[in-house]
């Protein structure tokens, strides 16, 4: 055991000096490092908590947009039934599914067709692709559409992707910000952005899904008792009301005072829009958005307005009438502004979320953890410092209890430990949290127990008359069984807090178990060679231990 | 030269007869493990909010906290603790601010009904927490200028009761993992009787949680399975040795084979626990009161996982009756015999 072939020395004093090299930049002030060759630039990657910044966790409201689906699907089924002629008595959505019932039975067949047909390949570039709804008869007279499992699996992940990708638009625009943005379980995102001073803005670009779209007003808006029917049995939770006429919806004003009905189909919504901008009312002064639709839509809304002048049209901005002008003439240019009670600061906030896209989905904080800079250097402080107190008094215990030489192999091998793990932690891009920290003092305090099963196990054999050298190599040979097995079982804790933990607690798996594996190389491999290599320049006749 | 080492004060071959110490053992255990169930009963945990949800946020003023922000607070804001944490002046590092909870908002007041109206439906929509949040830091931002926001925390109920389960999943699947190992690599009595221990160990450890009433989080999670695998890494230790004796002295009754082990591995189990406890204290006084509660779990646990090994793990391979001739005492087992 106390013998080291040439390479294996060779290679054990190159992997330590490896891990001094990698380790080092993490201790020198950032002008110095910036001289050192370019793989000497890498340092640990701090976790929030210890650089600051916001960690939020956001839940999609897939039920929302499940709903929209079920209404999409509603409003085609009623367009094509009416484009072929064929009267329906009701269509409704009843507990996620589509009901309709013909007002004469003949009809129903054909209408199966029709239904049938708006049924498509979920995804059409695959071939067998499952179909997006389900059609069954109902009665003799009625069906009812179901939306497929694969069809909802669908939405959930192009709501997500896209959510992702309007924050990070929206958040980030400049993409220079170092953000994670990541979807996480079933309907979840989990973001992370470090440093974060403006965590209300961010806040802001979550709660607004600014979903923008310009709805002709109705008739029945003019009529008394559907309005006020429509005002008092609106549900503000599902956005549904009582309405008079089939293809129609009630919103309510901003204000919240009163509300208008509208038609409830449009082309004109936020993908419309090419760009928006805050601006000032030229003839009151009051701040206003500007916007400019994109080519298509400019022609779909110059039609609208042209068909409609003298009507009034609702802009819609997540559920809410924010203004209804009327139309005074066609509107062909595709320009024009939005006028209602904007301060210059929410007008400018509008046109940005404007900008960055609708979310297709409300978003909930579901979990938020924010930290300062200052408390995450302070953090970064006391445990630099308890580190420090630690490692000393480790060490200073260390040779009281072993003496000078077995002391001093018991103490380097404890640095090399702690330059192991910040290198290693450096290499592997592992990212270091508060209880990360802990991880590492803890491991100071751990990790000398190797040291000490072995210098106690030489001790032994020298008391029980071995000559010094073979109670070294005793004692190095029977201590490993119980050194790996103490370890392993550490690890096994280590590897399951990782894999059940979450956020900071797993920062904390991670130095724990780097710790045990670069403790036991340090101790078994390491403090070995160190008693090698005194071994041969001194040969003692009798060991200070 | 010669060499001074403490070590040499500690004898090589202690002869305390910890063996005879177990049914007094025995008896402290119980009682303090039995004290520890009916504390959860009573006093229960004090979760912090990664498992109980709502709303923390940290603030700072710069100076010492106004004195009257704690009775303003608690009126405004019902059922919220002010924490004063703060670091005696001289000292290497300095804090001194506000740490305020607020329990877990009411998520479903839109099921409520009729009384509550449409914005307050739609903002207990947007987020309970959040809001509360909200409210909270305007109402300290309005009353005190100096007043700077130093961390802010929000965990909704689905999360916080996900995070339960998962802590609570992880210290099981630990315990059962470790016990798959010891039971591969000992007899089966061995694993009883470390998986005994651990239990010990941790019921303890919540026990002191609860007596005292400290915030029972997610590092506290940590801190358990930490002190599971130190425990552990104690009692085999021991366990290690006992095997080793049980093949070098094969006439020697259990007991004694049992106590010559737990005497042989002392001096060993004291400095490691030493060193432990020396690292840890730096910790607790110096690590900031971020890991206050870690270092504390861990101190405790140090202390009591270091008594298990030697007065529960061990005397349990007495009781479950570890038969002498098993596969521990076949030299042909992983280690050989000879120097």
């Amino acid at each position: 055991m106390l013998f080291f072939s040439r390479w294996k020395t060779f290679f054990i004093i190159g992997l330590v000096a490896l891990g001094i090299i990698f380790a080092a930049p993490n201790a020198m002030k950032p002008e110095t490092r910036a001289n050192l060759p370019g793989f000497m630039q890498k340092t640990i990657n701090l976790g929030l908590d210890l650089q600051g910044g916001a960690h939020m966790l956001l839940e999609v409201d897939l039920s929302s947009v499940l709903q929209q689906a079920l209404v999409n699907e509603r409003t085609g089924i009623l367009t094509e039934l009416r484009d072929s002629n064929l009267r329906a008595d009701t269509i409704r959505i009843t507990n996620g599914i589509v009901v309709g019932k013909m007002r004469r039975a003949e009809d129903q067949a054909a209408a199966l067709d029709i239904v049938r047909a708006l049924s498509v390949p979920v995804d059409p570039s695959q071939i067998g692709s499952p179909k997006t709804t389900i059609v069954t008869p109902v009665g003799n007279d009625g069906f009812s559409v179901e939306i497929t499992a694969a069809q909802i699996e669908f939405i959930r992940k192009r709501t997500i992707d896209q959510s992702i990708e309007v924050l990070r638009d929206r958040i980030d625009p400049s993409g220079t910000t170092e953000m994670t943005l990541v979807r996480e379980g079933d309907d979840r995102i989990l973001l992370q952005v470090p440093g974060a001073k403006n965590i209300d803005e961010i806040k802001a670009a979550i709660n607004k899904t600014a979903n923008l779209s310009f709805h002709l007003v109705h008739g029945d808006s003019n009529n008394e008792r559907a309005l006020r029917q429509a005002m008092e049995t609106f549900d503000p939770v599902t956005g549904e009301a009582r309405l008079a006429s089939i293809g129609t919806r009630y919103f309510p004003n901003e204000d919240g005072a009163g509300g208008l009905i509208v038609e409830e189909s449009t082309r004109i919504t936020g993908e419309c829009l090419e760009n928006s901008s805050p601006g000032v009312d030229p003839d009151r002064g009051n701040p206003i958005v500007n916007f400019k639709f994109n080519f298509r839509c400019s022609r779909l809304f110059g039609e609208m307005t042209a068909r409609n002048i003298g009507r009034p049209f609702a802009v819609v901005l997540d559920g809410q009438i924010i203004t209804a002008p009327n139309i005074r003439s066609a509107i062909t240019g595709g320009r024009g502004y939005i006028e209602g009670s904007f301060t210059p600061d929410s007008a400018s906030e509008l046109s940005r979320l404007l900008n960055a896209g609708a979310l297709p989905a409300k978003l909930l904080i579901v979990e938020e953890r924010t930290v300062s800079a200052e408390l995450g250097e302070a953090s970064i402080r006391a445990g630099q410092v308890a580190s420090v107190i630690g490692l000393l008094g480790v060490a200073i215990f260390m040779w009281l209890s072993y003496g000078l030489r077995f002391g001093t192999i018991a103490v380097l091998a404890l640095a090399t430990n702690i330059a192991l793990i910040a290198a290693a932690l450096t290499i592997l891009g592992a990212t270091l949290t508060l209880p990360g920290i802990a991880g590492i003092i803890l491991t100071i305090g751990m990790a000398v127990d190797a040291n000490v099963l072995i210098f106690e196990r030489i001790r032994e054999e020298t008391y029980n008359g071995r000559p010094p050298v073979n109670a070294i190599e005793t004692g190095y040979r029977r201590s490993l069984a119980p050194i790996l097995d103490a370890n392993i079982t550490t690890m096994i804790a280590a590897i399951t807090l990782y894999f059940v933990g979450s956020g900071p607690v797993r920062g904390f798996a991670v130095t724990l178990a780097i710790g045990i594996v670069t403790s036991v190389f340090t101790a078994v491999v390491f403090a070995r060679l160190l008693t090698a290599t005194w071994l041969r320049g001194t040969r003692p006749k009798t060991l200070p231990i | 030269m010669r060499d001074i080492s403490l070590v040499k004060f500690l004898p090589v071959e202690p002869r305390v007869p910890f063996v005879k110490l177990r049914i007094g053992a025995a008896v402290l255990s119980t009682i303090a493990v039995v004290f520890s169930l009916f504390l959860f009963l009573t006093n229960g945990l004090n979760y912090g909010i990664d498992f109980s949800g709502g709303v923390v946020t940290t603030v700072d003023f710069g100076q010492a906290p106004p004195s009257d922000v704690q009775g303003l607070v608690q009126e405004e804001f019902t059922g919220s603790t002010v924490q004063n944490i703060s670091q005696p002046a001289g000292s290497a590092i300095m804090y001194d601010y506000l740490r305020i909870s607020l329990p877990l908002q009411d998520e479903d007041l839109a099921t409520e009904g009729e009384t509550a109206d449409a914005d307050e439906i739609r903002q207990a929509q947007t987020d309970a927490q959040q809001i509360a949040q909200k409210e909270l830091i305007d109402f300290l931002e309005s009353r005190y200028e100096t007043v700077r926001i130093d961390a802010t925390e929000t965990v909704s109920g689905k999360v916080s009761g996900e995070l339960r389960r998962k802590g609570l999943l992880a210290v099981i699947l630990a315990l059962g993992f470790v016990l798959a190992y010891i039971w591969f690599r000992f007899e089966w009595q061995f694993g009883a009787g470390a998986v005994v221990a651990l239990l010990h160990d941790v019921i303890l450890t919540l026990g002191v949680f609860e007596l005292f009433q400290i915030e029972f989080n997610l590092a506290i999670i940590a801190a358990i399975l930490t002190i599971v695998g130190y425990s552990l890494n104690d009692t085999v230790i021991v366990y290690d040795r006992i095997r080793e004796n049980l093949r070098k002295f094969k006439k020697m009754p259990l007991v004694d084979i049992i106590n010559v082990s737990i005497n042989d591995t002392l001096s060993r189990t004291i400095l490691t626990s030493v060193t432990t406890l020396l690292a840890l204290t730096a910790l607790f006084i110096l690590g900031g009161p971020g890991l206050r509660g870690f270092s504390f779990a861990m101190i405790w646990g140090v202390i009591v996982g270091t008594y298990s090994s030697i007065f529960v793990a061990s005397p349990m391979l007495l009781m479950l009756n570890l038969k002498r001739g098993s596969r521990v005492d076949a030299p042909k087992d992983a280690e050989s015999q000879t120097a």
